[in-house]
């Protein structure tokens, strides 16, 4: 029985546990809703893409985490409740490979509903987008769908961070409470406490320069510079002459929220 | 004599300032089903854990062996060496008793038919039922064959019959009996002393953490001149000094009173 089996055999179960609970589904459709109803409500207005991708930015940067929350929050906190981790225990299979399995199960559910909703919201655009050109994309070769592809990338970029950190807070947690309590906790922190925390280091001078760089350091800071960076800015007829954020250090990050909160996951989730 | 399956060498457990176990040695071989039995908080579950690999001893040894026929049966990085119930068993909501097996044959690196693992467990006409539909004498039965899945050579449940009728008792006693019989080593933690009573091979007494009494419910009841388990409990129960029992037979032995325990009887104290 190969680590790949055995992986395969938990993300199965994750998938199939997604599929079968009612009130994720209702946590996935809710999320639907509210992206389509954004893009929806953008219908019509000049910009098109990129005025789109710039109207959703800050619904992904949100609700991608609450996303993750519902989905994932209970996966192996539930199995711990249950006892049932004790039993997974006694077979072959490591804290890696099961921690991994999950995730990976999970994460496949949050990344199927972000991106069936963006491509719902995309659609729309596409399908109403005004012929004249906007004031934010000034020629027409800016204002492409690769716009919206590229954000549509970027927000599954972010979705893998985020649902790892809450996998970690699953893991890690001894009671359900406590994983309710850290997973809207690390929900808040990562939509925004770690901007504010940046914010706050700027102002007090505790930081001068580097702030492209610094922006790294928070998920959703890393995704929305990505964004403005890779996706949007490539659109605009001029740009801007300082950058927002550095594309590698954002990456960087994120994948440094990955692997340290996978990471954690493992350590946390037997001993 | 055989290797045994599995072996406790002066194991120490204790969670801050509270010790949980002292000084434990037992080794359990292939074909005994043995019953753990003790009052609440005498350290049984730890007990188990330690013996399923659960928990790690503060201090002491617990080794597990699979016999030599099992090892070389069984790809070596699929084996199963111990099998687990907690006490409150419980399975992923939504799935059905089969697709449950089917789960844990997967992480075994074996293929069953779920059909006939149930059948053995007498839940055949349950495998298509949720697990949350099932009741809990059914949920202890789907997870004694969870157990079975991947022949492991040690099956370590933590009281499988606590709050059943006594005829789902019973069945859960008899179906244990049965992988016993099948050469494998079972350890049991029960409450159900008249059960234990019927079907264990050895029972080890707990108390404070220590194994007090280790021997067959005869040896236990003839050495303690008492004629049930649950009378030998009894006497450990009301004993205001757990450090050593003193049976009724002994404390008469002592007045003068013919003593009933046989010297041929055997049981370890400690």
């Amino acid at each position: 029985m190969s680590r790949r089996s055995r992986t395969a055999a938990v993300i199965e179960r994750e998938l199939r546990t997604l599929v079968r609970t009612r009130s994720l589904l209702a946590v996935a459709a809710a999320f639907a809703l509210v992206v389509i109803a954004v893009a929806g409500g953008a219908v019509g207005a000049p910009g098109g893409y990129v005025s789109l991708t710039l109207d959703l930015l800050t619904v992904i940067e949100v609700l991608v985490p609450v996303l993750a929350f519902g989905v994932i929050y209970r996966s192996i906190r539930g199995d711990a409740e249950r006892s049932e981790l004790d039993v997974i225990r006694t077979y072959p299979v490591s804290r890696a490979e099961y921690v991994v399995g999950v995730y990976l199960g999970r994460t496949f559910g949050v990344l199927v509903v972000v991106a069936a909703s963006l491509a719902i919201a995309g659609a729309l655009a596409s399908f109403t987008s005004p012929s004249a050109a906007s004031f934010l994309a000034t020629h027409s070769a800016g204002d492409s769908p690769i716009v919206f592809v590229r954000f549509a990338a970027l927000a599954m970029l972010y979705a893998l961070a985020v649902s790892a950190v809450i996998t970690a807070a699953s893991a890690a947690a001894r009671t359900t409470r406590e994983a309710l309590a850290v997973g809207v906790a690390l929900v808040v922190a990562v939509a925004v406490g770690v901007d504010l925390a940046i914010v706050g280091l700027l102002s007090g001078d505790v930081v001068g320069s580097g702030l492209d760089v610094l922006l790294g350091v928070s998920p959703a800071s890393a995704f929305r510079g990505l964004v403005v960076e890779l996706a949007v800015a490539p659109a605009l007829a001029a740009t801007p002459p300082i950058p927002a954020a550095s594309p590698t250090a954002s990456l960087l990050g994120l994948a440094g929220w990955t692997a340290v909160s996978l990471g954690i996951a493992v350590l946390a989730v037997w001993r | 004599m055989t290797d045994p399956v599995v072996s406790l060498s002066d194991v120490h457990m204790g969670f801050g300032d509270v010790t949980i176990l002292d000084d434990c040695s037992v080794s359990i071989e292939s074909g005994e089903l043995v019953a753990l039995v003790g009052p609440n908080g005498s350290g049984k579950t730890t007990f188990l854990e330690l013996l399923a690999g659960i928990r790690r001893p503060n201090a002491g040894t617990v080794s597990r062996s699979a016999p030599p026929s099992r090892r070389l049966a069984d790809d070596i990085e699929s084996r199963r060496d111990v099998a687990y119930l907690p006490q409150s068993p419980s399975f992923r909501p939504g799935f059905t008793a089969a697709e449950t097996l089917q789960f844990y044959a997967s992480l075994a690196g074996t293929s069953i038919d779920p059909e006939t693992a149930l059948g053995r467990v007498g839940l055949a006409s349950a495998a298509d039922r949720r697990v949350g539909a099932l009741s809990g004498g059914m949920t202890r039965l789907l997870g004694i064959a969870q157990a079975l899945v991947g022949n492991p050579p040690l099956v370590v449940l933590d009281e499988p019959t606590s709050g059943l009728d006594p005829e789902m008792a019973d069945h859960i006693f008899a179906t244990v009996r049965d992988v016993v019989d099948e050469d494998r080593a079972v350890v049991v933690a029960s409450h159900d002393l008249a059960g234990v009573e019927r079907v264990a091979d050895r029972v080890i007494v707990l108390a404070d953490g220590a194994i007090e009494l280790d021997g067959s419910p005869a040896d236990l009841r003839a050495e303690t001149g008492v004629e049930t388990l649950r009378d030998v409990f009894a006497a450990l129960a009301t004993s205001s000094d757990h450090d050593r029992v003193v049976p009724p037979a002994e404390a008469a032995a002592t007045d003068g009173a013919p003593s009933t325990g046989t010297a041929e009887s055997e049981v370890s104290r400690r």
